[in-house]
């Protein structure tokens, strides 16, 4: 299987790109790579060209720039020459730490949608409370907007994505909503609960809070877009301040405080473990016939080694390929888009 | 390439992509107002002639292709 990386995306690249790549590929035999990016920035941090091969270039996509338009007018961009790579079947998988809305934009318009999928969703897998496995949530922000139709092809693939990758039996899915009774929230959120509840091939659980998204209420959540989101950064915002917090108790507290955060050292490190936010690896832009992934762009090399790992399996269970089929074999995309 | 010939190719990229019938494709067929398309659907549109017509499409030009008129008269007067 070939992996194309963009070595340029994100705040250490290229070296941190190079560095979690190098460890996967000593570690995973079968794996190559195409790394994209500046070969004068990117030869001296290889350590060996051992399955590794460079395409020189030194355009890229900068974070402010418009998506679109970035990778309409910037043919020679790292991120686009490899997105065009998985176009063109020479590699399997795009992955990049750059500009988020940059890699969705060259997920859909250069290696494309799958037949059958209105709007590709963004999926970070994220730790919870109660297992090893964390839970999935879709969409986190691919879409402003998004219809009742949407949630169920999102639920479909989260479902089997959640089985190859996560290595849930029977995932537990879950819609995200402001309550847990059937009758809940707005005309999409009701509906989708609707088109849920009908598909018998999938654990449909109800309705979820985002209270209960940490202790693992759900292993699948399906959420619109601008809600997932919101919530995630609710998530992220939260943990980061409390962390911060709580550090600043430890270390600015005097010798009790001191003693006390030693006391707690080894509970504090399972907690951190349990949430060690690299295992988990990168956010998949699901509905593309492609895996396209993107790491945060302050992910470290064990992040990039995680996410490859995540990319291996996916290739490995031909989940993109499950989902081709089954989009071919069932047609959930909306009627309304008919002429008026 | 005739009008027809491009007609018949972008009436069937839009049969494909919003599921339609071939008798449902004219002229003023409006891509907005009347297939409810957003911003994804024109630009994946406007890459799928791009790529039909070995064409190169700039943004400005893209923003008044709105009909099916619009497309088919854009790539007869952009033939290479």
């Amino acid at each position: 299987m070939r992996i194309a990386v963009d070595a340029m995306g994100g705040d250490d690249a290229p070296k941190v790109v190079i560095e979690g790549v190098e460890r996967a590929r000593d570690e995973r035999p079968e794996i190559e790579f195409t790394l994209y990016g500046d070969e004068n920035q990117i030869k001296p941090l290889l350590k060996s060209d051992e399955r590794i091969s460079i395409v020189h270039t030194t355009e890229q996509i900068e974070g402010d720039e418009h998506p679109v338009k970035a990778i309409r007018s910037k043919k020679q961009a790292s991120m686009v020459l490899a997105a065009q790579a998985v176009k063109k079947g020479e590699a399997d998988a795009l992955f990049s730490l750059g500009s988020t809305g940059a890699l969705l934009a060259a997920g859909l318009f250069i290696v494309g949608r799958i037949k059958g999928v209105d709007r590709p969703g963004l999926m970070p897998s994220m730790p919870s409370i109660k297992s090893d496995k964390g839970f999935v949530m879709l969409d986190v922000g691919a879409n402003a907007d998004n219809r009742p139709q949407q949630l169920l092809q999102y639920a479909i693939m989260g479902n089997f994505y959640a089985r190859d990758v996560r290595g849930f039996d029977n995932p537990r899915i879950g819609l995200l909503n402001n309550g847990t009774e059937a009758t809940k929230g707005d005309e999409l959120h009701q509906e989708a609960y609707k088109l849920l509840a009908a598909d018998s091939n999938l654990n449909f659980i109800g309705n979820v809070e985002s209270s209960t998204l940490l202790e693992g209420g759900a292993d699948v959540v399906v959420t619109d877009g601008f809600t997932g989101n919101a919530v995630l950064k609710s998530i992220e915002g939260t943990s980061h301040a409390l962390l911060h917090e709580i550090k600043g108790i430890i270390m600015d507290g005097g010798i009790s405080a001191k003693l006390g955060g030693a006391l707690l050292q080894g509970g504090i490190k399972s907690v951190v473990k349990k949430f060690d936010a690299s295992r988990y690896g990168g956010a998949v832009l699901l509905g593309l016939s492609a895996p396209v992934i993107k790491a945060h762009g302050s992910a470290d090399a064990r992040t990039v080694y995680y996410t490859v790992l995540q990319i291996e399996t996916m290739l490995q269970k031909n989940t993109v390929g499950k989902f081709i089929d089954y989009f071919a074999a069932h047609n959930i995309r909306e009627q309304e888009n008919q002429p008026k | 390439m005739s009008e027809q010939e491009i007609f018949d190719k972008i009436s069937a990229i839009l049969q494909d992509h919003f599921q339609l019938d071939a008798s449902q494709v004219n002229k003023d067929l409006n891509f907005k107002k009347d297939l409810d398309a957003d911003s994804i659907d024109i630009v994946e549109f406007v890459l799928e002639l791009e790529d039909t017509f070995n064409a190169e499409i700039p943004d400005e030009d893209a923003e008044n292709i709105q009909t099916v008129g619009d497309a088919v008269a854009y790539i007869a007067a952009h033939q290479k």
